[in-house]
Formats: C-alpha cells, sequence, structure tokens
C-alpha cells in the first residue's frame, strides 16, 4: 500500500506541474486584466491605475508572476492574493466550498437513493410497465440541462407561494433572521434551503445513472456464476444484491474518484438559478473580473483532489473487488 | 441685567444645540412620518457579493464601506437646490488664500457607533491612509487636483484646515469623504504601514468589530447571501427629524445577495425586497401586470428623469498607418455628416423600447442646469438628416457611388470604417447597428463588429501615433452635478480623451485648446451660475468640433413596495438622487 501511494505521489508531481502551467498562462492568454474596467472610470486617473498595477504585481512579466505564484504555493502554502477581496485566495474559497459540500453531499444521498434502486429495479424487472414508465420519464430528464429543470422547479415554487401563502424557499441558504435562530433551528432552516435544489440536481443526473446500472445489472445477471449461485438455491435476494448489485457496481466505485473534485467544485449553474452561497456564482464572478488568483488557486485545488481523489478510488476498488490488489 | 442674562444664555444653548444636531428638511420627504413609526427593516438586494468591510481597499460599486458612509461627510447636497450645505461641518468654510484655503468647524458631539467621539485624528487619519499609494485605495484621486496633492491639517480637535493647489468647484465635495476611526485604523497603520490597512476589516473580521461614523453599521454578513446593517445609535444623537426625532427610523437595512438583475426583480414582485432598478420596458410590463393582479403593492412611475450615463462614438485620430483615413476622421464635416446620420429617435425607440432621451453633449441630460447653459450659449445640435449628411460628405469628395450603393473617392476607394463595441451588451449591439443601417443609405459602408469589453478598453485607452482602431462605441457614467464633465475626458492628454491621445498628449486642434482651458477655468469657478456659464461656453466648443458623437441614453424609472414611507415628492425623484433618503424611510 505504502510503495503504491508514495508512487502515486511521484507521478501526480508532473501532472501537477503541467496543469498549474496551462491554467496560469491560458487565464492570461485572454485579453486585458482585473484593472481593465477601472481605465472606463472618468474619476480614476492613469497614475492611480499604474499604482494599482504594481500594487497587484500585474506590471511583471507572466512568467516572473507565475514562478512568484508557484514559489509561494509550494513553500508557503499561499495560493495568491484575490484581488477583489484583498484576502488569501483560500480565506475566499473555504466558506464556499463547505457550502458547497453541503450541497453536493444531499445531493449524492438523492441521487445515489434515485438512480440504485431505479436501476436494480429496471433490470430485475426488464421490459415491464414500471420499467418502460421509468425509462420515458429519465429519458425525458436526461435532455434536461438542470439549470433549466431548476427554473421550471421555481416557477411552479412560485405559483404555489402565491397560491397558498407557503413560504417555500426559493433562494439562498438561510431565512432573514438566521443568527438569531437556535442552533435546531438553524439546521433544519438551511435543510429548508438545501432540500429542493439538491432534489433537483439529484433528479435530473440520476438519469444517467440509473441506466449505467441497469445496463450492468442485465450483463451480469446474464453470466455464468450468476446462474451457477441460482442453480444453487441462494435466495432471490442474495443472487441480485449480493452477487450481481456487487459486480455490477465496479465501474462505478472506479468512478468515485472524481466525486472528490467535483464535491468541491459545486452544483454548477443550479447554484446560480438558486443564488445558493456555493462554490460556482464565486468563480464565475471571478472569471468575468479577471481575479487571476482566485481562478488559477481554485483550480490547482481542484487538480489536486483529482490526484487525491483516483488514488482513494483505486483503494476503494480493490476494497470492492477482492481481484484488483493495491501495491 | 437679569434680562441679557438671560438672553445671552438662551443665545449659548441655542447654537450649542443648533450644533450638536443636524436637522434634516421636512421637505426631504414628500409624507411625513407624523404618525411616528419606527422599527422594522428595509429590504434591498445586491447582485454582486461583498468582496471586503474595508473602506480603504474596496473597489466595488456597491460595497458595505459605501452602505456604511451614507450619514457622514462634512457637507451634503441639498436634492432641492443642488446646494452644499454644512453636514458634519458646524457651519459654512471660513475660505481665504484665493478660494484655496479652507477652515472646517467641526460639529461637536458626534460618535462612532463604538461610543467614542468623532474628532479631527479621523479626518486626518483617513486622508492618509487613503493617499498611501501602497494601500492602493481607489478614492486615492480625490485627494489630488490636477496632480497635486491636498493637504489636511488639524488645527485643533474641532478644527481642520484644508488647502488646495488650485481653486476647484468641487473643494467641498472632495473635503467630504467619510472619517474613518483614528482608533482602529490609525493605531494600525502607524503600528503596521500599509500591509496592516490591509489585512483589516476582511469578509472573515467578525462585524461586531466593525465601527463607523454614518447611519448604518455592519450586524451580520453571510458570504454570498446577505449582509444585514443595524442603525448606528449614536447618530441619532445629532441627526434630527423636523419635529426632533432622532432618526433613522428603521432599525435594519438588509441586502440579500441574487444571482443577477432578473432575479432581484423575482424577489421584488414576490415582495421579498422592497425595492429594485428598473432597467427597461420589459421590468416596467412585469410590475405593473404583478402590481395590476394584485400580487404586488407597489408605486411605480415610469421616465422620472434622464439617466446619469452616455452612449458614443469616437473616432480615432491617430491613425498613422492610414493617413486617408486619419485625415477624414480629423475632418469636421465628417463627424458632423456621423452625427447626422446617427438616428437617435430610432435608437430610443428600437434600443431602449421608447423609454430614454437624445442626446448631443458630453453632459449628461440630466444634468437640465448645465444642458440649458449650453444650449443657451448656443451649443449646436446636429440632429438627424441624412440629407445634410450627403452634403457634407460630398463637400469631402464622396458624390459618386459604386455599384453596390457605397461612396467612392476619386481613385474608387470605398468610404468604409469600422465601428467596435462591446460585445454582450444587447443595447450597444442595437445602437451600431442602426447606425450602420443608416449610414448605407447615405453610402458609407460601417463595418460593425462587437469585440470582447477588455480588448476594446485597451484599444480606447492606448496611446501613441497609431492606436490600434477606427471607430468604438461606449459609454461613461459617474460624475456629479457640480461641474459634470469629465477630467479624464475634456483635457488633452487625459485617459479617456480617446479620439485623440498621441504620445505627447498634446492637443491637434484650437477648439481642443480651448475646451481644455475652459475646463479647468470652470472647475476653479466657485460661483454656480459663472460656472454654468463657462460649461456652456465648453459645451458649444464641443458641439461645433464634434469630436465624439453622442447618441441616446436610458430613463430612470422608481419602483418601490408600498410598506415603505419617507419617499421624497415626486419631483424631486431623478436618478442622480434616487427616489429618497433612506434615513427618512419608515415602515407604513
Amino acid at each position: 500500500m505504502i510503495p503504491f501511494l508514495l508512487r502515486r505521489v511521484v507521478q501526480s508531481i508532473p501532472t501537477l506541474f503541467l496543469a498549474s502551467l496551462l491554467i496560469f498562462f491560458v487565464i492570461q492568454l485572454a485579453p486585458g486584466d482585473f484593472l481593465t474596467p477601472a481605465k472606463l472610470n472618468p474619476n480614476i486617473s492613469p497614475e492611480q491605475i499604474a499604482a494599482l498595477e504594481s500594487n497587484f504585481g500585474l506590471d511583471r512579466h507572466p512568467i516572473e508572476q507565475y514562478l512568484l505564484w508557484m514559489k509561494n504555493m509550494i513553500f508557503n502554502l499561499n495560493f495568491g492574493l484575490s484581488f477583489q477581496y484583498q484576502q488569501p485566495v483560500l480565506d475566499v474559497a473555504l466558506p464556499r466550498v463547505l457550502n458547497s459540500l453541503w450541497l453536493v453531499l444531499l445531493n449524492l444521498i438523492f441521487f445515489y437513493a434515485i438512480a440504485i434502486p431505479l436501476g436494480v429495479y429496471g433490470a430485475v424487472r426488464q421490459n415491464s410497465l414500471g420499467d418502460k414508465a421509468v425509462n420515458v420519464v429519465l429519458y425525458f430528464l436526461l435532455g434536461f440541462p438542470s439549470f433549466f429543470l431548476a427554473l421550471i422547479v421555481i416557477y411552479f415554487i412560485l405559483q404555489i407561494r402565491n397560491a397558498t401563502g407557503w413560504d417555500i424557499p426559493i433562494n439562498g441558504m438561510t431565512s432573514n433572521g438566521f443568527d438569531a435562530m437556535a442552533p435546531l433551528e438553524k439546521v433544519w432552516d438551511v435543510l429548508k434551503h438545501l432540500l429542493i435544489p439538491a432534489l433537483v440536481l439529484a433528479i435530473s443526473d440520476a438519469a444517467g445513472l440509473t441506466r449505467v446500472i441497469r445496463g450492468l445489472m442485465l450483463e451480469v445477471m446474464r453470466s455464468d456464476y450468476i446462474r451457477t449461485a441460482r442453480a444453487k438455491g441462494v435466495s432471490e435476494r442474495t443472487a441480485i444484491w449480493k452477487h450481481t448489485f456487487r459486480n455490477a457496481i465496479l465501474p462505478i466505485v472506479a468512478g468515485i474518484g472524481g466525486l472528490l473534485p467535483a464535491a468541491i467544485s459545486g452544483a454548477g449553474l443550479t447554484e446560480v438559478v438558486f443564488a445558493y452561497p456555493g462554490i460556482t456564482p464565486m468563480i464565475l464572478d471571478a472569471i468575468n473580473t479577471q481575479d487571476l488568483y482566485l481562478i488559477a488557486g481554485f483550480t490547482v485545488l481542484g487538480t489536486i483532489l483529482l490526484v487525491i481523489g483516483n488514488a482513494l478510488s483505486d483503494i476503494l476498488l480493490a476494497v470492492v473487488d477482492p481481484r484488483i490488489k493495491v501495491g | 441685567m437679569k434680562k441679557v442674562l438671560t438672553l445671552a444664555l438662551a443665545l449659548t444653548v441655542g447654537s450649542a444645540a443648533a450644533q450638536t444636531a443636524f436637522v434634516w428638511p421636512a421637505a426631504w420627504t414628500g409624507e411625513q412620518n407624523t404618525a411616528n413609526k419606527r422599527g422594522g427593516e428595509l429590504r434591498l438586494s445586491a447582485i454582486s457579493d461583498f468582496k471586503t468591510f474595508n473602506p480603504f481597499t474596496s473597489a466595488e460599486a456597491d460595497s458595505i464601506p459605501d452602505r456604511m458612509e451614507s450619514g457622514s461627510g462634512l457637507f451634503t447636497q441639498d436634492p432641492r437646490s443642488d446646494e452644499l450645505i454644512p453636514y458634519m461641518a458646524a457651519s459654512a468654510p471660513v475660505v481665504s488664500n484665493n478660494n484655496k484655503r479652507f477652515v472646517v468647524k467641526i460639529r461637536q458631539g458626534m460618535k462612532f457607533s463604538d461610543g467614542q467621539a468623532i474628532t479631527a485624528d479621523d479626518w486626518i487619519t483617513t486622508w492618509k491612509i487613503h493617499t498611501d499609494d501602497k494601500v492602493g485605495s481607489n478614492t486615492r484621486d480625490n485627494f489630488f487636483l490636477v496632480g497635486k496633492p491636498i493637504t489636511i491639517k488639524k488645527l485643533d480637535n474641532y478644527t481642520l484646515q484644508f488647502d488646495f493647489p488650485q481653486p476647484s468647484s468641487k473643494a467641498l465635495v472632495l473635503m467630504s469623504y467619510t472619517p474613518w476611526p483614528d482608533h482602529v485604523f490609525g493605531k494600525a497603520y502607524r503600528e503596521g504601514g500599509a500591509e496592516a490597512i490591509k489585512k483589516m476589516w476582511t469578509l472573515a473580521t467578525p462585524p461586531s468589530q466593525i465601527v463607523g461614523p454614518g447611519t448604518w453599521v455592519l450586524e451580520s454578513y453571510r458570504a454570498g447571501e446577505r449582509a444585514v446593517f443595524k442603525k448606528n445609535n449614536n447618530w441619532g444623537d445629532w441627526n434630527k427629524d423636523s419635529r426632533g426625532q432622532e432618526l433613522p427610523y428603521l432599525n435594519n437595512m438588509s441586502v440579500r445577495i441574487v444571482a443577477d438583475a432578473n432575479a432581484s426583480l423575482a424577489a421584488f414582485l414576490a415582495g421579498q425586497i422592497d425595492t429594485v432598478p428598473m432597467r427597461n420596458a420589459d421590468d416596467l410590463a412585469q410590475t405593473k401586470k404583478a402590481i395590476d393582479a394584485g400580487s404586488l403593492k407597489a408605486f411605480l412611475k415610469a421616465n422620472v428623469s434622464p439617466q446619469a450615463t452616455s452612449q458614443w462614438i469616437t473616432f480615432n485620430w491617430n491613425k498613422a498607418s492610414d493617413p486617408a483615413k486619419q485625415k477624414l476622421f480629423r475632418d469636421v464635416r465628417f463627424r458632423r455628416a456621423m452625427s447626422h446620420i446617427a438616428n437617435r429617435q430610432a435608437m430610443v425607440q428600437l434600443a431602449l423600447g421608447g423609454l430614454g432621451s437624445e442626446t448631443y453633449f458630453s453632459t449628461y441630460p440630466i444634468f437640465k442646469q448645465q444642458i440649458d447653459a449650453g444650449l443657451s450659449a448656443g451649443a449646436p445640435t446636429y440632429k438627424y438628416n441624412l440629407a445634410e449628411a450627403t452634403k457634407l460628405l460630398g463637400q469631402l469628395g464622396y458624390t459618386k457611388k459604386n455599384a453596390q450603393g457605397f461612396l467612392v473617392d476619386k481613385a474608387g476607394k470605398v468610404l468604409e470604417f469600422n465601428l467596435s463595441t462591446n460585445a454582450g451588451n444587447t443595447v450597444r449591439e442595437q445602437l451600431g447597428r442602426i447606425f450602420a443601417d443608416e449610414a448605407k443609405k447615405v453610402g458609407v459602408k460601417v463595418n460593425f463588429t462587437p469585440i470582447d469589453f477588455n480588448t476594446l478598453v485597451s484599444q480606447l485607452t492606448s496611446k501613441g501615433e497609431n492606436r490600434p482602431f477606427d471607430a468604438i462605441l461606449l459609454g461613461l457614467s459617474g460624475g456629479d452635478n457640480i461641474w459634470s464633465f469629465g477630467q479624464n475626458v475634456v483635457p488633452c492628454g487625459t485617459n479617456l480623451h480617446s479620439y485623440n491621445n498621441p504620445t505627447d498628449g498634446k492637443c491637434a486642434t484650437s477648439q481642443e485648446q480651448l475646451m481644455t482651458k475652459l475646463y479647468y477655468q470652470g472647475d476653479a469657478e466657485l460661483n454656480d451660475a459663472k460656472r454654468r456659464a463657462i460649461g456652456g461656453q465648453l459645451m458649444k466648443v464641443e458641439g461645433e468640433l464634434q469630436p465624439v458623437i453622442y447618441l441616446v441614453g436610458g430613463n430612470y424609472h422608481v419602483a418601490y413596495n408600498e410598506r415603505l414611507g419617507g419617499e421624497f415628492a415626486a419631483n424631486m425623484m431623478d436618478a442622480y438622487y434616487g427616489h429618497r433618503y433612506y434615513q427618512l424611510t419608515f415602515i407604513k
């Protein structure tokens, strides 16, 4: 195990180096910089712009900027200073990452709770009326971008709100007066806000996974060892969940590595639609204003987590599948 | 003798009381809070998350420090007369040294939200930190006049002396910056310099440590969600309404952060926030629909005034790589023809949905007094007139058209130029298309292309003999109604003197020289009427030269929830002052 992890660490160095290089210089390729909009302000003089440029280090050569950034990252774990916030990147990003994490975790729970039973059901009752009905709905949802689904959901919630006067939250993460609430009330308040976006995300994403699980289950169910197991007289439940399901989900476990960066990269445009204070609105804002170090620092963080996540999924795979040996 | 003593006593008490409180005139609201309604929360929205609590590093348009600055400043503008009246200052300043020295007595008895007295030291420290270029304050330029520093001296705890390098009509505005607490920032600055200031009051700072002089002070902040302000209890000590009651009436002001302007409109329509800017006819229609349907009880008024913005086309006079074009762009007849081509009426109708006004000058149409002064000085307007445009182009030698219907010169070269604007700004894209279509009618080929904003700005602000563009369609906003000409726009060699910006920054024409001279002359003129007359002269020269073709500007509309009271009388509302003072706002 330890040599395996060590090998992984060594392998990840060139990956991270190349990734950071790409991230930094792709951002540099875009015209203009953080201070460009200020140049159109009739009240800011060119001298002031020049002073700010040297303050932010924008007057230096990009290669020099990159080397300085790398040096700070490696030796001080300092991902740079966000121009907009005048704060270290990590301080800005971490609270947002945490917010996104809650949403993504709840979404994952819903996601698997919907996709696994539906997929298994579809395989076990292949071509039954229920299977077909589920298929139709899922195909329909597959074609829907999640933010669009979110917009439709918000429309209906607004209608319900207007009709009934129920206070169903449509955006944000907390209600007015959140700070004055008791701890349990706080938990409930956040949960209330999380529920709908998490469900919307899970439903629109579950379509794909359900299809995958259904296909994999069908394939495994037809294999010889399942027939053997059945012939030996194991119960239907054991045949499906222990023998078939466990073998069918291997490709999914292999993909779990991708979940770690996904968990911190937030829930995408759904966050924007629900005005959820997650990572996506922040990153979009940073890209809009060309907040160099915030974009770059956060992307590097994502890359590191991707590398760790992949290592984790290899380990998980070994746990689930005894045929795979790590090391 | 006793009578005299009583009188003297009464006078001192009277003047002391007058010195401790600023009375907000009754005329500043259309509806008095006679029932003395108090408490409640004003609910607002912002479409971009807040970036910092720090007033010295803040660079956003709508920031937390900005909101805490409301209700501070040595002088404030009376919305009825535009006149600057003493506010944190106890009285009008004593002016000497040819209008360059201002001695200001500070009102006594004012306190920060933490209870510490506000004294001259706070102004001095704030000035020092703003002007330290290592801090990177966005308002640093406000403490300089044509590159020379304004100096501020403390005469005693309640007296300040401002020395300006030259007279300025904006002196009182420049002096009206917000004093931040010396006992918080001064201490840090003396110990750790600029670096210590930059580290202060970030979003991670507990709001309980935030101290302010203004009406509001931060109560809580949740990243990406909302900021809640509470009233500064000490502010009411020196701010009273016309009946002597403490202000503000409200307890809280919350700012919810929403995804975009559509989301804030939705929140307004759902009754979750109290007021929202109406951007266009679409917003107005939706709000009207909600009001008519009875799901929203709100006040709505369209076309209250023009917005304080401009949209224009500028031609590049520094095009050494193409002498023919440079000659063309520098010819006043060509630019007047271009102004005649601009169908401003169609632009208002098509691009602004009928809710806008035509513009002909760099002064925004909302600054009506200045516009009137310009018109009475004889400033010309080159209105939509294709026949006149054809005539002017004919004078330039463009009389023949080719097979495609475009004008050609003697050598057969088509009269054409590239026009760009920033992609994504749908209004500007429409303005550009309308202009290009009209130009085609008289035979001018306009290659209109929306491009990336940052590229556009770097083209516009580039300096040199050969700048990389033909013509640009863009807009500006910002500025005040005291001297409503841009300090970076009018004088030669400044950043946004967009049509002519050679390496040495010299004027190319005598009119530019005159405009530069009039700009500084007007800026230094303290008499309002005289200054406006100079502005009128400036507008006349500008109108004749047509260095920039001004197009149209949108209108300002007002919408707010009916639970709010204390707004301006309808005739006082405009894009410059808004529709109310939040200090005088109350919940019905």
